[in-house]
Order: C-alpha cells, then structure tokens, then sequence
C-alpha cells in the first residue's frame, strides 16, 4: 500500500500544487454480516462485495484555485473531501496536500463535551497543527466572531447546536486556512449569522485562499469556481472550466431523463 | 512502526490530560454522589467476597502464600484479598473500557482529523486516576493492618509501587491497541471480551495463592500477566519481597510484555486506515 499523505518542504512550496492527487482508489468492503465482519479481522476475505468510492482519480489544484465539485448522490464526492481533510485514507494512490485545511462540514462534531468552548478552541487547534502561540493569537477573533458571550467558558455540552456550530465555524475560518473545504448545505444557524459566514467565506476567497466548493447547484458553484471536477461513480469524468463540466453534467443528466421516458 | 503512535502523542500532552480529566467527568457526572461511585462500587464488592468467603464460608480466616520459604507465608485472607483486588479493578475496567473507547468516542474518528491512538490513552489515564484514589485507600489499611500486627507502619518495599503502578497502566495500554481497534471493527469482539471477564477473575489469583500449583498449572499461572500484578502488589505491601526476587514469574512477564506491545502496534497500524470506514 502506498497510500502516505506526504508533507512536503516548506522550500518547495512555491512551485507545488497545494492539492494532488495521484491514482487515488478507495473501495469499501460491504460484510455480508456480523460474522463476515468478525472474520475479517483475522483473515482477508474471499471474493467479498465492495463498493468503489473513488476509482483512479487523479488531479491537481494550484494555490489560490476556487474548484467547484459536482456529482451526484455517492459519486464520491463526500470521500474525496475526508480525504483531502484527512480523516479517511486512500486504499492506494497518494495524497498530498500542503497546508493548513479547514473544513467547513461537520461543524458540531469534534467537540469535547466537557471542555468550555474556550478549551475546545485549543483542542481543535492542536489537532490542526498550530502551536500555543498562535491560537492565543487568533483566540479572540474566534471567540468574538462566535459571538458566545460569557458562554465561552462553559462546557460545550450546555451549548445549543447553533452555538456549537458558530464555534465550529469561527474556528475553521480564523485560523487563516490554506485550503478551505466547504459544503453548499452547510447550514449555520440564524439568517443574520448565515449572512455573516457567507462574507466571511467571500472574503476568506478573495484573500487568495485555495477553495473546494462542493454543490448540486450549478449556478453557486459558476458564481464561485472557474474550475470544476465532475464525478460519477467514483470517477472523474471531466475536470475543465465550470461552464463546461456543468454542461457535461446537464447533458447526462437529460439522457437518463430521456432514457427513463423511453 | 511505533512511530506513528509517538507521533501523534507528540506535542499533544496537555490536551491528552484535560480530554482524561473530561473522560472522568462523564463518567460519574449526573449521579448525586458522583465521584463517590469510585468508592462505593469497589467497596461493595470486597465486602461481598470478604462475607461470602470469611463469614459464609467460615474456613477462609488465614491464607498460605506459597514464596518458597520453607513454611508459607501466613496473612489473614481480607487482607491478602484486598491488596490483590485494588489491581483488579483497575485491570478489569481496563480491558472491558480500553476495548471499547474508539467506538464510544467515534466522534473523534468519522468527523475530524484526530490523533486516534492518544483516544486510548486519555481514557486509560481517566482510569487510572481512580485506581490512585483506591491506591492511597489500600495504603492506608495497610499501614494501620501493619501497626495493628506490630509492623513498623511502612516499609522499603513499598517504593516498588512505582514500578508495579506505571507498568500495568503500559501492558494495559498496549494491550488496549489491539483490542479496541478489533472491537470497532466487530461488535462481537466486544461481546467476546465482555463475557470472558469474569471467568478471568476466578483463574486469576486474586482470592487465592497463585503460586500453590504444580506441573503445567504451574506455569499457566504465571503466564497470566493479572498474577503478575496481582502478586507484584502483594510483594509491595505484604510478602516484603523485591520483584526480581522470583525470577522465573518476571521473565516470563517481560516477554510476554513485549509480545502485546509489538502485537498491538502492529495491529493498530494494521486497521488504523480503515477505521472511519467502519465506525
């Protein structure tokens, strides 16, 4: 298995792609049940069922790039943002990415209950790879931009799910990301909080930051990315300028809808 | 290859120490004696075992500790039962607990980019934050056990707790590598685990002499590294003996020590990729 995520010399930045990925192929196992699953702890199985989430897929995204990723229901395009994210791993291929990712997915997740929020914004921020001084820096930002009041330090656990959201997201957008992965249904709470994120993430944008934007609407994403990578099945079927792929997607679209009709 | 769990220990210590204080919050949280669980739960139990087996049972008073003297070594049985059971509870939370922490914390694992390994040591520090609790409880009866029988209340060999203590959080740790990513895997893993728990108990030395067989037994005995502790605390506070004393029993330990250590970085490594897949 070759499947490390490399991290590259700070020196040999400049000239690389911040994102690339290379032959990446990912298959899950389906267990036919409980006790496939136990056996498989102990030998590989036999001829098991497997679902191909991403299927040799290679591209490279440049710093600075806005790249909208379309597709439809399990095309992969899920898989492909935990990866790039790093929680889930590739079966084979490589994956590099040089920098600091911020999701903007799962944004109530990945809180320890106990912990007040101000803790937690440490937490997160160990886990990113930043040291003590710098999320010092960027604390009060945070918190500010949360817009939790006294509730900062409390315990997560008191927090409503909005609150755990805004702290997510506060987050996520001040720790000056490389990359910045964002869902079109994200959703953040209250309209004048979402009316805040969405300036946020624009400005986040126009600062020159590398931005995976994933939708199933064609005209947010024409209105945020040049570039698009239309997946189907795990693969990628075309990758160019939005306008193009989102034909390319339209047009498949109406043959299975003529197809159906037939 | 174990480098990939010192990595991601690596810079992460007092996140580790505050998820473990958190860990032990939720534990005992919204119970009116909250922390008085620890106590109470564990106290029970020596009461039972003490009832069934020294007032029930009336012929359990004294307890002949097999060391290799020439006559055994005599204690009465509480006492020798509860220098034993304190590693116990710590040993049978460990394995049952530590098997399923991954899957209790999956948040940590299927939505954000974590350093999966220290999951298994702060839960483990959680719990061993307890057993100190219970340690300096066992100490003190046996400092008053040892006034009452006209002991001089302590003793050079009760430094070897530190090496007993910290040994056993490792073996359990480690131990833990193996077990809680199978468990994540397979929910009758856990199950596995989970039933086989208490038949452990009673083929550990912990009501009785682990050293009073012959043959195979013998060694069967030792081969099971819960003796080891078990016996390791006794030498502590009871027998005034050092741990390399008995050769053979330290040994038999050490490589059985290495074997879960390489046993657990190898399968951790081996199903680390796929855990989000299946948690």
């Amino acid at each position: 298995m070759s499947d490390s995520i490399v991290a590259a010399a700070p020196s040999a930045l400049a000239e690389q792609p911040i994102i690339s990925f290379r032959n990446v192929s990912k298959t899950y196992i389906l267990y036919k049940n409980d006790q496939a699953r136990f056996k498989a702890l102990f030998f590989k199985p036999r001829n098991p069922k497997t679902n191909k989430a991403l299927n040799d897929v290679s591209f490279d995204i440049q710093r600075g790039e806005s790249i909208g990723i379309v597709g439809d229901n399990g095309a992969g395009k899920s898989t492909l943002l935990k990866m790039i994210t790093g929680v889930a791993f590739p079966d084979s291929g490589e994956i590099t990415v040089n920098g600091k990712v911020a999701a903007l997915l799962e944004l109530t997740a990945g809180f320890s209950t106990e912990m007040t929020g101000r803790e937690n914004i440490y937490l997160k921020g160990y886990i990113l790879g930043l040291d003590k001084e710098y999320i010092k820096e960027i604390e009060e930002k945070i918190i500010e931009f949360a817009e939790l009041g006294d509730y900062i330090d409390q315990p997560v656990r008191t927090y409503s799910s909005g609150m755990k959201m805004r702290l997510g997201f506060a987050i996520n957008v001040n720790i000056e990301p490389d990359v910045l992965v964002v869902d079109e249904a994200l959703s953040v709470g209250d309209a004048s909080f979402k009316i805040k994120c969405k300036e946020k993430i624009k400005e986040i944008i126009g600062a020159g930051t590398t931005v995976l934007y994933v939708s199933h609407n064609a005209e947010s994403v024409r209105e945020i990315c040049p570039r698009s990578i239309y997946l189907r099945k795990g693969a990628v079927i075309h990758d160019g300028p939005t306008d193009e792929t989102l034909k390319v997607y339209q047009d498949y679209k109406e043959s299975i809808k003529k197809n159906k009709k037939k | 290859m174990i480098t990939s769990i010192l990595k991601e220990h690596k810079g992460f210590g007092r996140q580790i120490l505050l998820l473990s204080r958190d860990e032990l919050i939720k534990t005992y949280k919204g119970a009116v004696i909250g922390p008085f669980w620890a106590v109470v739960k564990p106290a029970f139990t020596v009461f039972v075992y003490w009832f069934a087996f020294s007032a029930g049972i009336k012929t359990l008073k004294n307890v002949g500790v097999h060391l290799g003297g020439p006559e055994p070594f005599s204690i009465d049985f509480f006492t020798f039962m509860f220098v034993g059971i304190i590693p116990w509870f710590f040993i049978q939370e460990s394995i049952i607990q530590g098997s399923k922490a991954l899957r209790t914390n999956r948040q940590f694992i299927t939505k954000v980019k974590f350093p999966v390994s220290t999951i298994l040591t702060y839960t483990g520090l959680s719990r061993l934050y307890v057993h100190l609790f219970l340690l300096i409880i066992l100490y003190g009866y046996v400092i008053y056990h040892r006034v009452l029988t006209g002991l001089p209340p302590f003793s050079v060999y009760d430094v070897q707790i530190l090496f007993y203590c910290p040994l056993m959080f490792m073996f359990f740790l480690a131990l833990s590598w193996s077990t809680a990513p199978m468990a994540a895997f397979s929910k009758d893993f856990e199950s596995l685990i989970v039933s086989v728990m208490s038949g452990i108990f009673w083929l550990s030395g912990i009501m009785y002499d682990s050293y009073n067989f012959k043959g195979v037994l013998k060694y069967a005995m030792l081969a099971n590294p819960i003796n080891f502790f078990a016996n390791g605390y006794r030498n502590c506070f009871l027998y005034n003996r050092w741990f390399f004393e008995y050769k053979t029993e330290l040994v038999i330990f050490l490589v059985e020590f290495v074997a879960v250590f390489a046993l657990g970085i190898f399968n951790y490594n081996r199903l680390r990729k796929r855990l989000p897949d299946v948690l």
